[in-house]
């Protein structure tokens, strides 16, 4: 799909410009030479209003592989983010990302955004990607809670 | 086929036997132009009598495994009435089980469709108007665009009604995302299609969709297809759009990739990937059923038919070691005809053309006979855990007893002559020879004395350790002993045609070495087995019996791969011959016995383990082998 890929990007682009969502930013990652790298794209998701993530802007990279949108970007907080769904490294483990499971080559990057801002306050204890995280909002939701509440503070826009 | 409608209690036991008839048939119903296919590259030349350690069991082309798949498919479209594109995602959907699939379909028609991508789900209001997929739909070809109406569709499809339902496959929490920008671009341009996946917009562009009306430019579908296909092996295409579980048919994931491909798409890929699919489909069949098997050799595309050892309870009685028929590598050597002419022309590649042998019970990729697959799988793990420690301990070099020269092994035979002091010893048990010529022969016994003055927990794990090494170091050297066989034959077959053309003799005179080669590796396969088998098997008359079998066999081998080692002359070349055939005749009778005899031990149930191997009785002994 490498002709497909640009041109989806290009167009992902042109849309997020017209009309995003509040809060949300989604640019291409500048390269070392000032050029725009269509293929990794520097993005910032809000914690919901009214949740222990509210007041957080969380950053995330998406690196779009050559078949996308065959194949879902791999979307990566940086730097990991505490959350039983990000395995260590950052990265989001999120069914609609998961080209096995519910990927689909229509999804936009908005829907991926939403989708993860969804997950944020929304865990899915069936698929743990980190035990720290895992552990403690299963045996001490108050712990978990503050530690998610510090977090939102350290990650201030 | 009455009993397709009776419910057997073993979920996986639904053929009945008469399919199991249906299959042999088809090879026999082809026409004349295919039947020449099978009788040369998937019939089993089996014997005259079968021997009780063989299991029968026929070879199927991918051809006939897709007429069976047919057959299923047809004999659906009948009971349920439904389009055969429909039934066949019916069938892939529950596993190509028919009766659960009749039983689910009487009760939810609906459902079953839904659940299976064979239909669209409908708004609540009217469920029971279900659209199946119609063949011609998605025909429509860029002449007969209907922009309008389709991005009509697609916009209704992207709003309300169908939310509920895309909420419903999926799990995660994007379905927020409700309002989606194809919506206000395909309100800004209602005349013109935009693909919703590239964004492309160009007049040409081929609108295709699904029963669902999810459009997509055709250049999209393609390249989805392809990825699907060759990167995921995934026989279900679902719809490219979010939450839509609708499935593509077979006719139009072949419009996609061959009849109707994009202009722009690679040809050859598209071929490519289309056989993969329909490779991947066979396979998706065969791995439903539980009487067949696919052919795990690479490139192979051919299936074996078992029905006897269809179930996992004969396995402690038999060892269904099968063959596809088919032989080498599929793309190394074109075609049949240059594959036989290669052999009878003696080319060294002849060894490495090998017949496509593997077990019908569990996933060990060669003959493993004459032990029953539970006990190889014990010995394989142990063999994994352990193999660090043996290799530390047994190293590539041996030194002799009696120089302490360090000697790498380069030939098949046992008998070592070291090159500095000449003495001459055991390869395995590094003895004096002399020991074996005679029939004080014990290199294949383990003296287990030596155990029993192991008091200690220390000396108890060494002697452990020591008695695992034994077999292991036996095991381990009839392989590497079979691969130097082969490697010898290809040095002696030079000498062996050169000798053809000096000498008087014919290419058939000189062929006693290829047989006396493959016979030698054959029987070392089978002693390497009989290792693991000795080293589970409870201690006891049986155990000395087998082990006398073996003693038999591993005598008779190594004394035909010494005599394969020795020096070729024009002169001694008949009587070579002559002790080379009675040799390798004796050798194989030897082989014979020893399957023989452990297969009838299954069958009889007389075999005894020391350890607990599922299926067989708890070990009467109270010292276990870990």
């Amino acid at each position: 799909m490498s002709g497909i890929c640009r041109p989806r990007l290009a167009e992902e682009r042109k849309q997020w410009r017209k009309d995003h969502p509040f809060g949300f930013y989604a640019k291409p990652a500048k390269s070392a030479d000032g050029s725009m790298n269509l293929m990794h794209w520097e993005v910032g998701i809000p914690g919901k209003t009214g949740t222990p993530w509210e007041g957080g802007l969380y950053k995330l990279e998406m690196i779009f592989p050559e078949d996308y949108p065959s194949k879902p970007p791999k979307c990566k907080f940086t730097p990991p983010l505490f959350h039983p769904n990000v395995y260590p490294s950052g990265t989001v483990c999120l069914s609609i990302l998961d080209e096995e499971k519910s990927w689909k080559p229509a999804i936009t990057i908005k829907q991926i955004l939403l989708g993860i801002q969804d997950l944020l306050d929304d865990p899915n204890v069936l698929d743990p990607a980190q035990s720290d995280a895992y552990t403690m909002f299963k045996n001490d939701k108050i712990a978990y809670e503050n530690k998610i509440k510090k977090q939102a503070q350290n990650n201030k826009p | 086929m009455s009993s397709d409608y009776e419910f057997s209690d073993n979920e996986g036991d639904y053929y009945d036997s008469d399919e199991m008839m249906d299959f042999q048939n088809d090879d026999q119903d082809e026409d004349d132009m295919e039947m020449d296919d099978y009788n040369d590259d998937f019939k089993i030349s089996t014997g005259s009598k079968r021997k009780s350690y063989e299991v029968d069991h026929t070879s199927l082309s991918q051809t006939s495994v897709e007429k069976s798949m047919k057959d299923d498919v047809d004999h659906i479209c009948g009971i349920l009435g439904v389009e055969p594109a429909a039934a066949a995602l019916l069938l892939r959907h529950q596993g190509w089980n028919k009766e659960l699939l009749i039983e689910r379909y009487m009760d939810d028609p609906a459902k079953v469709l839904v659940d299976s991508g064979a239909a669209v789900q409908e708004p609540a209001r009217d469920s029971t108007s279900i659209r199946t997929h119609s063949v011609d739909k998605f025909a429509a070809g860029p002449s007969s665009r209907r922009a309008t109406r389709s991005s009509s569709k697609l916009l209704s499809s992207l709003t309300s009604p169908t939310r509920s339902s895309a909420q419903k496959y999926i799990s995660s929490p994007t379905a927020s995302a409700s309002k989606s920008r194809k919506d206000a671009k395909s309100s800004e341009e209602p005349e013109s299609f935009v693909c919703p996946i590239c964004f492309d917009d160009s007049l040409e562009l081929k609108q295709i969709a699904l029963d669902c009306g999810h459009s997509a430019c055709s250049g999209c579908w393609n390249a989805y297809t392809i990825s699907k296909i060759r990167d995921e092996g995934e026989h279900c295409i679902r719809c490219m759009t979010e939450g839509c579980a609708i499935v593509a048919p077979d006719d139009f994931v072949h419009n996609i990739l061959v009849s109707d491909a994009a202009p722009d798409s690679d040809t050859t890929e598209n071929l490519v990937a289309w056989t993969r699919f329909q490779e991947i489909l066979v396979r998706n069949f065969v791995s439903s059923n539980p009487k067949l098997k696919f052919c795990p050799y690479p490139g192979c595309t051919n299936t074996v038919s078992c029905p006897s050892a269809a179930s996992k309870s004969v396995l402690t009685s038999m060892v269904p070691i099968v063959s596809c028929g088919a032989k080498g590598i599929p793309g190394s050597v074109k075609d049949k005809n240059a594959a036989s002419s290669a052999s009878s022309s003696g080319s060294s590649n002849s060894f490495y053309d090998k017949e496509h042998v593997f077990c019908f019970g569990c996933p060990i990729e060669s003959d493993h006979r004459p032990v029953v697959c539970g006990v190889a799988r014990l010995w394989l793990k142990k063999c994994e855990d352990d193999s660090e420690t043996a290799n530390w301990i047994k190293s590539n070099t041996k030194e002799c007893s009696k120089c302490q020269s360090t000697i790498e092994k380069n030939g098949g035979c046992n008998h070592m002559t070291c090159k500095k002091c000449k003495y001459e010893f055991c390869w395995v048990c590094m003895g004096p020879w002399t020991e074996h010529g005679t029939a004080w022969y014990s290199c294949n016994r383990y003296d287990e004395k030596g155990g029993v003055e192991a008091r200690d927990a220390q000396s108890r794990s060494r002697a452990s350790l020591e008695r695992y090494l034994h077999y292991y170091n036996r095991w381990a050297n009839h392989e590497q002993s079979a691969k130097l066989s082969v490697e010898l034959y290809a040095k002696t077959e030079k000498k062996m045609e050169d000798m053809q053309i000096t000498s008087e003799l014919t290419w058939i005179e000189v062929q006693f070495m290829k047989k006396a080669v493959e016979e030698v590796e054959k029987c070392r396969m089978t002693l390497k087995w009989t290792y693991a088998m000795a080293y589970y098997l409870a201690r006891g008359n049986e155990k000395d019996l087998f082990e006398d079998n073996q003693r038999d066999l591993e005598k008779a081998v190594e004394d035909l791969s010494e005599l394969l080692e020795s020096p070729i002359e024009t002169e001694n070349i008949p009587m070579l011959r002559q002790k080379v055939t009675d040799k390798t005749v004796y050798v194989q009778k030897r082989n014979e016995i020893v399957l023989e005899d452990t297969a009838t031990g299954f069958q009889d149930g007389r075999w005894r383990w020391n350890v607990s191997v599922d299926g067989f009785e708890e070990p009467l002994e109270e010292v276990r082998v870990d």
